[in-house]
């Protein structure tokens, strides 16, 4: 808690305070914040406002307000009965994936073992004349259809 | 449909407010918004950074954070510009604690800022004595340094300030005699010794 005399002095200090800044302290300040004064002066002379450069106001409210909104953004601000389509769409297309993994299964798989076979079997032979690379297909693809999977 | 038939707002006009209250839905609102407090915002980071190029990108993340966040501001009764405060505050904070080099931040933006239109006699004097008090500022405890800035560059009144640190009238004056006191030791001990500890007692 404050004692009085500390309130008196915080009062005295912000009225001077508010002179310096509006430049009406013609009068000697009280003794109680005189040893501030001076302080108080500095801060008034130091710190003053900071203009930003105009180019960077401007194309941060480019950015800000014309900015293109994201995906959620847009998405609230679609009609209902649009939102309501791009939801089911979107349902549907899950289910159809999930369907498809479940009861065609295999096929996929075979697949993948298929691509992780083919890289090894690259024959790469460089053309002397031109030095492009070559990729000899007709081969490759013998010797999948050759070798059991 | 609702934007064909609603009629035009002349944003200019209104109230902080009421622009809050359309910026939900309405960039514009919110733009009329940014041009009454972007150079506000910045003024206040930059005294707080000390450079140009980070006052610059966290005056954007202000506002980048504000826009996106417009949807969830509640109207407590105090000014909008507390909101903007508060968000400018804590991002200057979390600055603070990523810079590893602390101690090394360049006052020459600074000084190329304030002294334009000073006399060339004059100016390195001014310059090491306004150097000087700059330090002394930035090595006062966070909440103090705030509370300068708001009251010498803003110009804001305590129960501004109040509204915007979260403390009553009274307690900003209190805070505002004891920086005073603390600045004023500050400057009177010499640059090495200020330079070894905060003005909160805490050694660097």
């Amino acid at each position: 808690m404050a004692s009085s005399s500390e309130i008196q002095t915080q009062d005295l200090l912000d009225a001077v305070t508010s002179g310096i800044q509006a430049g009406e302290l013609t009068e000697t300040p009280p003794a109680e914040v005189h040893e501030l004064v001076g302080t108080i002066q500095a801060l008034h002379v130091v710190l003053t406002p900071v203009e930003p450069r105009p180019e960077f106001v401007e194309s941060l409210r480019t950015d800000i307000i014309q900015g293109r909104p994201g995906v959620i953004e847009r998405a609230q601000q679609m009609p209902v009965r649009i939102s309501v389509a791009a939801a089911l769409a979107l349902v549907a297309g899950c289910l159809l994936f999930f369907l498809r993994r479940l009861f065609d299964s295999d096929a996929p798989q075979a697949a993948r073992r298929q691509r992780e076979w083919l890289p090894r079997s690259l024959k790469i032979s460089r053309a002397l004349g031109n030095r492009e690379w070559r990729f000899d297909k007709k081969e490759i693809q013998e010797e999948a259809v050759a070798t059991p999977l | 449909m609702k934007n064909i038939f609603s009629r035009r707002v002349n944003h200019p006009e209104l109230e902080d407010r009421e622009l809050v209250a359309l910026a939900k839905d309405d960039a514009e609102a919110f733009g009329e918004l940014y041009a009454r407090y972007v150079k506000k915002m910045y003024s206040y980071i930059f005294h707080r950074t000390g450079n140009t190029q980070d006052a610059e990108d966290l005056t954007a993340k202000v506002f980048i954070r504000a826009y996106s966040h417009i949807g969830n501001y509640v109207d407590r009764g105090a000014p909008f510009q507390a909101w903007l405060y508060r968000i400018a505050h804590n991002l200057v904070a979390n600055w603070h604690r990523d810079q590893a080099r602390r101690k090394i931040i360049a006052l020459d933006d600074y000084v190329a800022h304030s002294l334009q239109s000073e006399a060339p006699e004059r100016l390195a004097e001014d310059v090491e004595e306004r150097d000087q008090l700059m330090e002394a500022v930035r090595r006062l405890p966070e909440e103090r340094q705030q509370l300068l800035l708001l009251k010498f560059i803003e110009q804001l009144s305590n129960a501004e300030i109040g509204e915007i640190m979260g403390r009553t009238e009274g307690a900003i004056k209190s805070l505002y005699h004891r920086t005073l006191l603390a600045l004023r030791d500050d400057m009177q001990r010499t640059p090495e010794a200020g330079q070894q500890r905060r003005l909160d007692g805490t050694e660097v």
